[in-house]
C-alpha cells in the first residue's frame, strides 16, 4: 500500500503508531475526568485559567492551519481564503466539501 | 426514547466527520484497524485529525501527544461542570460517562439537567450510540479511502486544513477570539518560516493561549458550553 510507505518515510514505525494511539487515548480520558477530580479537590477553576482553557482550541487549530497561506501553491491559498469567507455563512461540512472540490478542480485543470 | 430523539440530528452532523477522518487516516498510511483504534481510544474528531496531520509531517511523538492533550483540554471544563449532575450514577457508570464525554453529549446532558434529573439511562444511551456511530463512520470512511488511488487528485490533502479553518471560525463569537486567533496565526507563520514543522503548532498555539491568560476572563463557562453544542464531535 502506498500509505504505509508514507508513514515509514517520516519515521513512524508500527509500534510507535500503537503507542501514540494508547497514550493519546489515555491523555484524552484524563482530560475527560480531570475536571471532576479538580472540582472535588478545589471547588472551582480560577477565572484566568478558565479563560486560557477556553482559548486552547482556537489557538491550536489556527496554528495548525496557518502555514497553508505560505507553504501551499496558489490554488490552495485562494481556496483557503474563499473557505474562510464561506465559513461565515455555511455549515462546516459544506465548507470542507466545497474547499476540497475547489482544490481537486484546480488540479484537474492543471493550475 | 428522549436520548435517541436528541441524538439523531447530531449524528447526521457528526458522522460525515467520522467518514472524513477514516478516509484521511488510511491515506496518511494507517491501516483500517489502526484508524479505528484511534477512534476507539480518543473518540474526539479534531484531535484525531490533528494527530494524523502531525504524524504525516514526521513530527516527534511527544509533540503529537502534547497537541492531542492541548486540543482535548476543554474536556476538563466539561467534566468539572458535568460532575454536579452525576449524583444518581454509580462509580462504574461515572467512569464510563466521563470516557464518553464529547462536545454534543456535554451540551445535551447540561440541557437535560437544566430541566430534570439527568439519569444514567439517558446519558449512557446517548453516549454509547454516539460512540458506536463514530466507530462505524470511521470504518466506512477507511474502507472507502482504501479504494482511492491518487488522493491528491481528489484534494484529500486539503481536507485537514479546511476542516480546521472551519472549526476555528466556529469559535469566532467567543470573547477573545480575534486576539487569540490573530496571535496564533502570526506566530505560527513566523515559526514555520524560522524553524519549520512541527514547532509552528506548539508555539503558535501557546502564544494564543498566553494572550487569553493575560487578557483574562470575558465570558462565563456555561455560555461557551452552549456554543460548543453546535460544534459537533470536535
Amino acid at each position: 500500500m502506498n500509505g504505509e510507505a508514507l508513514l515509514s518515510d517520516t519515521g513512524w514505525s508500527i509500534g510507535s503508531i500503537w503507542f501514540v494511539m494508547l497514550a493519546a487515548g489515555a491523555l484524552t480520558y484524563l482530560t475527560r475526568f480531570g475536571g471532576h477530580i479538580l472540582i472535588s479537590l478545589l471547588g472551582t477553576i480560577p477565572p484566568r485559567a478558565s479563560a486560557a482553557l477556553d482559548a486552547v482550541p482556537a489557538a491550536v487549530m489556527t496554528a495548525i492551519v496557518a502555514p497553508v497561506l505560505v507553504s501551499g501553491d496558489w490554488p490552495e491559498r485562494v481556496a483557503i481564503v474563499v473557505c474562510l469567507i464561506l465559513s461565515l455563512r455555511l455549515p462546516l461540512i459544506a465548507v470542507v466539501v466545497i474547499g476540497t472540490a475547489m482544490v481537486a478542480g484546480a488540479r484537474a485543470l492543471g493550475l | 426514547m428522549a436520548a435517541i430523539r436528541a441524538l439523531l440530528p447530531v449524528l447526521l452532523a457528526v458522522l460525515p466527520f467520522g467518514i472524513v477522518y477514516g478516509a484521511v487516516a488510511v491515506q496518511e498510511g494507517l491501516t483500517i484497524l489502526q484508524a479505528m483504534g484511534f477512534s476507539a481510544t480518543i473518540f474526539a474528531g479534531a484531535s484525531q485529525l490533528a494527530a494524523l496531520q502531525l504524524m504525516g509531517i514526521g513530527a516527534p511523538i511527544w509533540s503529537v501527544l502534547l497537541t492531542v492533550f492541548a486540543l482535548n483540554f476543554r474536556h476538563v471544563l466539561y467534566s468539572a461542570s458535568l460532575s454536579r449532575h452525576l449524583g444518581t450514577f454509580s462509580g462504574p457508570q461515572k467512569a464510563l460517562a466521563f470516557f464518553l464525554l464529547v462536545d454534543p453529549l456535554f451540551g445535551a446532558a447540561e440541557a437535560r439537567a437544566a430541566t430534570r434529573r439527568l439519569t444514567p439511562a439517558y446519558y449512557l444511551t446517548y453516549g454509547v450510540l454516539m460512540y458506536v456511530g463514530w466507530q462505524l463512520a470511521t470504518l466506512a470512511g477507511a474502507s472507502f479511502g482504501e479504494l482511492i488511488e491518487d488522493p491528491d487528485a481528489f484534494g484529500l490533502d486539503f481536507v485537514l486544513p479546511v476542516y480546521f479553518l472551519g472549526l476555528v471560525m466556529g469559535f469566532r463569537k467567543r470573547g477573545l477570539f480575534y486576539p487569540v486567533a490573530g496571535t496564533s496565526l502570526v506566530v505560527s507563520v513566523v515559526v514555520y518560516w524560522l524553524a519549520g514543522p512541527p514547532w509552528h503548532v506548539s508555539f503558535g498555539g501557546l502564544a494564543g493561549i498566553a494572550v487569553a491568560a493575560v487578557i483574562g476572563p470575558q465570558k462565563r463557562v456555561d455560555e461557551v458550553a452552549r456554543e460548543d453544542k453546535a460544534g459537533g464531535a470536535s
